[in-house]
């Protein structure tokens, strides 16, 4: 068992082909991973399956301390309290504010009817003040999503994050969609809450450079996840 | 290269023919004229189709029209409020069949509904779908006696599927990403719903459920005829009567109101996108 994210000889296969087999990670808390690989290689299918959103059909998987490979239901769903998850196209309520997106990472503990009504608590509510601030957005916090840019976007994906108060982030070619300038501000931000909040970040990227550059190790899917590189 | 597209038309054209070779594709189109022909003189035939009988009617028709000018407004107090009837009943009986459609439509939406409450749910939703407002007044009737309260629980009864497959194909129609986001979040299927999926899908439900209350807003002028009330109960007994004046005036007003409420319904629509 481990805080950060262990995957240990995993494997999945899409109707007989595999799309990788016998596949080891280790990232600790702190450590922020660049995991590299062309286009499908299989990095989207590797994180979906760390969240169980894919079944592998080999292999153990611990998040957060978390044996995910075990869980079912309920006990999948308390695990994933603690998984944060940033997507390619940032997956944000288009009709709903900024701080409302951020609140997102609550939901699990907010009541059905504050949802509703849009009265959330003040200490939910300052949480996702705080993390829009940390993402340089503390100004934009009652904008549309769908009024903010994509790099915006991404920031609010990154405090929802933060909101849910997650110990892994996960993040699946966050910088792909985005301007070269937004995507070093991402992965800025994505390096700072591994280094200062002590979380385990796993960041899917299919830019090198990007990756040596902010990443404190990169690994290569396409060779088993074994270390090609080490940025100095 | 053109190997490979020669073998992609040759495997598309065996499914074009359903991967069979018995018909000449020279022949089809005429299998196609021959077998609209049959369809056509089939629903003639069933139908009772009597161009004679239209000719020998029109005259009636045309004396019926002659002695309908001018249109008789003298109650028109009566008329307005047998037309308020069928608009309260058209508007109640589609904001119970919304009410009925709420939970019907997220177990009908394959996106947010298992297999088998996916499949009970359309069945139901069919169900009510197939059988006509018209027919569920008839039986309200019945039950509850001659009045509007009648054709508001068949409108009820009867939008309460078709709203329910039209809110349902909006929700399956959703962009999957922010539900996606919110389930793992660890939240529960009510909360991802209200919170992600709704305000995504709002809009076009509203939208749906505008133009369900203008058809049937049109359609409830018709369930007078069954003893359900409202203005349609007034052209009939004017009919029976052959007061012809009296039948064109309720006629313009059906005319007036369905238009009103088709304005209505696009100004809302157009607000709301």
């Amino acid at each position: 068992m481990t805080a950060g994210i262990r995957v240990q000889d995993l494997a999945k296969a899409y109707d007989a082909r595999p799309v990788f087999r016998g596949l080891s990670l280790d990232v600790a808390p702190g450590e922020f991973v660049a995991l590299l690989g062309p286009s499908g290689a299989g990095k989207t299918t590797l994180l979906r399956c760390m969240t169980r959103s894919l079944d592998a059909d080999r292999g153990q998987i611990w998040l957060a301390g978390h044996a995910m490979h075990e869980l079912r239901n309920g006990a999948l769903a308390s695990a994933r309290r603690d998984i944060g998850f940033v997507f390619q196209q940032f997956n944000l309520v288009q009709r709903r504010s900024a701080l409302e997106n951020a609140l997102a990472g609550r939901l699990a503990s907010v009541p059905l009817w504050r949802i509703l009504s849009g009265r959330y608590e003040r200490g939910d509510l300052r949480a996702a003040e705080h993390a829009l601030a940390r993402v340089g957005l503390r100004d934009r916090s009652q904008t549309r999503a769908d009024c903010l840019s994509g790099g915006q976007q991404q920031r609010v994906a990154i405090a929802r994050a933060l909101v849910q108060g997650s110990k892994v982030l996960l993040a699946d070619e966050p910088v792909a969609s985005l301007d070269p300038r937004s995507a070093r501000d991402v992965l800025g931000i994505m390096r700072s809450i591994a280094h200062d909040d002590g979380l385990a970040v796993l960041c899917s990227l299919h830019q090198h450079d990007l990756a040596a550059e902010y990443a404190d190790r990169v690994v290569a899917i396409g060779d088993l996840l074994r270390p090609v590189g080490r940025p100095s | 290269m053109s190997d490979r597209v020669d073998d992609r038309s040759a495997a598309a054209g065996e499914l074009y023919s359903g991967g069979r070779t018995w018909l000449r594709p020279r022949l089809r189109p005429g299998l196609v004229l021959l077998l609209l022909v049959a369809g056509g003189w089939f629903c003639f035939h069933f139908a009772e189709v009597d161009l004679q009988r239209l000719v020998r009617g029109l005259p009636r028709l045309a004396s019926w029209a002659a002695r309908s000018w001018p249109p008789d407004f003298s109650d028109l107090q009566t008329l307005l409020t047998r037309a308020a009837e069928t608009l309260a009943m058209a508007t109640l009986g589609t904001s119970l069949g919304a009410l009925i459609a709420l939970p019907l439509c997220v177990l009908a939406a394959r996106n947010t509904s298992h297999d088998l409450t996916y499949l009970a749910a359309r069945t139901v939703l069919n169900g009510l779908r197939g059988i006509d407002s018209f027919v569920f007044a008839l039986l309200f009737v019945a039950a509850v006696g001659l009045g509007p309260f009648a054709g508001v629980l068949g409108i009820g009864i009867h939008s309460a599927g078709s709203i329910a497959k039209l809110w349902s194909e909006t929700i399956e129609d959703a962009a999957p990403g922010p539900v996606e986001a919110a389930s793992l979040t660890g939240a529960s299927k009510a909360k991802i719903i209200v919170f992600a999926l709704l305000p995504d899908v709002l809009p076009a439900m509203i939208s749906g459920l505008l133009y369900i209350w203008e058809f049937n807003v049109r359609s409830s002028t018709v369930l007078g005829i069954v003893g359900a009330g409202g203005i349609g109960q007034e052209l009939k007994n004017n009919i029976d009567l052959l007061d012809f004046p009296r039948v064109f005036a309720i006629i313009l007003v059906i005319l007036a109101m369905v238009t009103a409420i088709d304005r209505a319904g696009a100004v809302i629509r157009r607000r709301l996108s």
